[in-house]
């Protein structure tokens, strides 16, 4: 029996697993990337030392509204209740996304602050400035 | 002599090195990314400026000083230098203070000796604010200084100077 093998279609084979393997190794790099920047640790120290920037350079009677809709996103994922990722304790932020994980920051303005998910846009998280203490 | 190049060969070689290089540019990226994102967000010069701007805020509106500052004899209020914190509204964490404010008082005639002066915080950290330009320094504190005249009641100019320093240099310095 005489074997024909085709030349063209074997440089075909070989250059698309080349071009497999390349877009592979990219992607599994381009991943990395992205997890690494949107990781529970490095979103809970974004958020709270952002909530704490924002109670110091408020006054009473002001309403702030924060989008977080990454960090719901997270805390879905992690099964965590929205209600609970923030918490406010003394002059303290502590954000927390996943069971192993959370992160404080605490701030100078000596105010009563009330922190609560926005109602109408599920996103959102409402910081209220109440009175100063 | 004929010598037949072997190109499928040469190729192989080629996807070979390919992949050394992709692998290397990888690590490359790996490290630069890793090392990124395990460094702390730096929000220090921000707060020490928020605290500043609240200090300042405390002792002048509109250019004039707070009327509670100067007491009826035209001298500064030592009663509100003492109670300073409470009046400004200012939460210092009183274990372990990472933040230190001094302000300073001046006459526009004589600005290199100050006549009234108002601190509080963790003094410990000004040492560090001289020398903290230098990147090996950095990490020590966050110094930032502001000035602005104000006016008194009974029309007496003052240059005020307030100093802020935010240490929490574990928290934002790695």
């Amino acid at each position: 029996m005489v074997l024909f093998k085709n030349k063209k279609a074997n440089i075909l084979m070989e250059n698309i697993i080349f071009i497999i393997l390349n877009l592979f190794f990219l992607s599994i790099l381009i991943l990395f990337i992205f997890k690494q920047g949107s990781g529970a640790v490095m979103l809970e120290e974004s958020y709270a030392k952002n909530i704490a920037l924002l109670i110091d350079s408020s006054k009473p009677v002001m309403i702030l509204k924060l989008n977080m809709e990454e960090a719901r996103k997270l805390a879905d994922k992690n099964e965590i209740d929205f209600k609970e990722i923030v918490k406010i304790n003394g002059n303290v932020v502590s954000v927390k996304l996943s069971d192993k994980s959370g992160y404080s920051y605490d701030f100078f303005n000596n105010v009563d602050v009330s922190i609560y998910p926005d109602g109408n846009f599920q996103d959102n998280y409402i910081i209220k400035i109440n009175s100063y203490k | 002599m004929n010598i037949k190049l072997n190109k499928k060969g040469a190729d192989k070689i080629i996807s070979v090195y390919w992949f050394a290089i992709l692998i290397l540019v990888a690590g490359g990226v790996f490290m630069m990314v890793s090392t990124f994102y395990n460094s702390p967000y730096d929000v220090r010069g921000l707060e020490a400026e928020i605290l500043s701007d609240k200090v300042a805020d405390c002792i002048s509106n509109q250019g004039q000083l707070n009327f509670n500052l100067i007491e009826e004899d035209g001298k500064f209020s030592e009663a509100f230098k003492n109670n300073f914190l409470n009046n400004c509204k200012i939460i210092l964490n009183e274990n372990k203070p990472e933040y230190y404010f001094e302000v300073n008082f001046y006459g526009v005639d004589d600005t290199s000796n100050s006549v009234f002066d108002i601190s509080y915080g963790n003094q410990n950290w000004k040492a560090g604010c001289s020398i903290q330009e230098d990147k090996e320094h950095e990490k020590l504190s966050k110094c930032l200084e502001k000035r602005f005249y104000a006016v008194g009641e009974d029309n007496v100019q003052y240059l005020i100077k307030v100093l802020s320093i935010v240490g929490k240099a574990e928290k934002n310095v790695r």
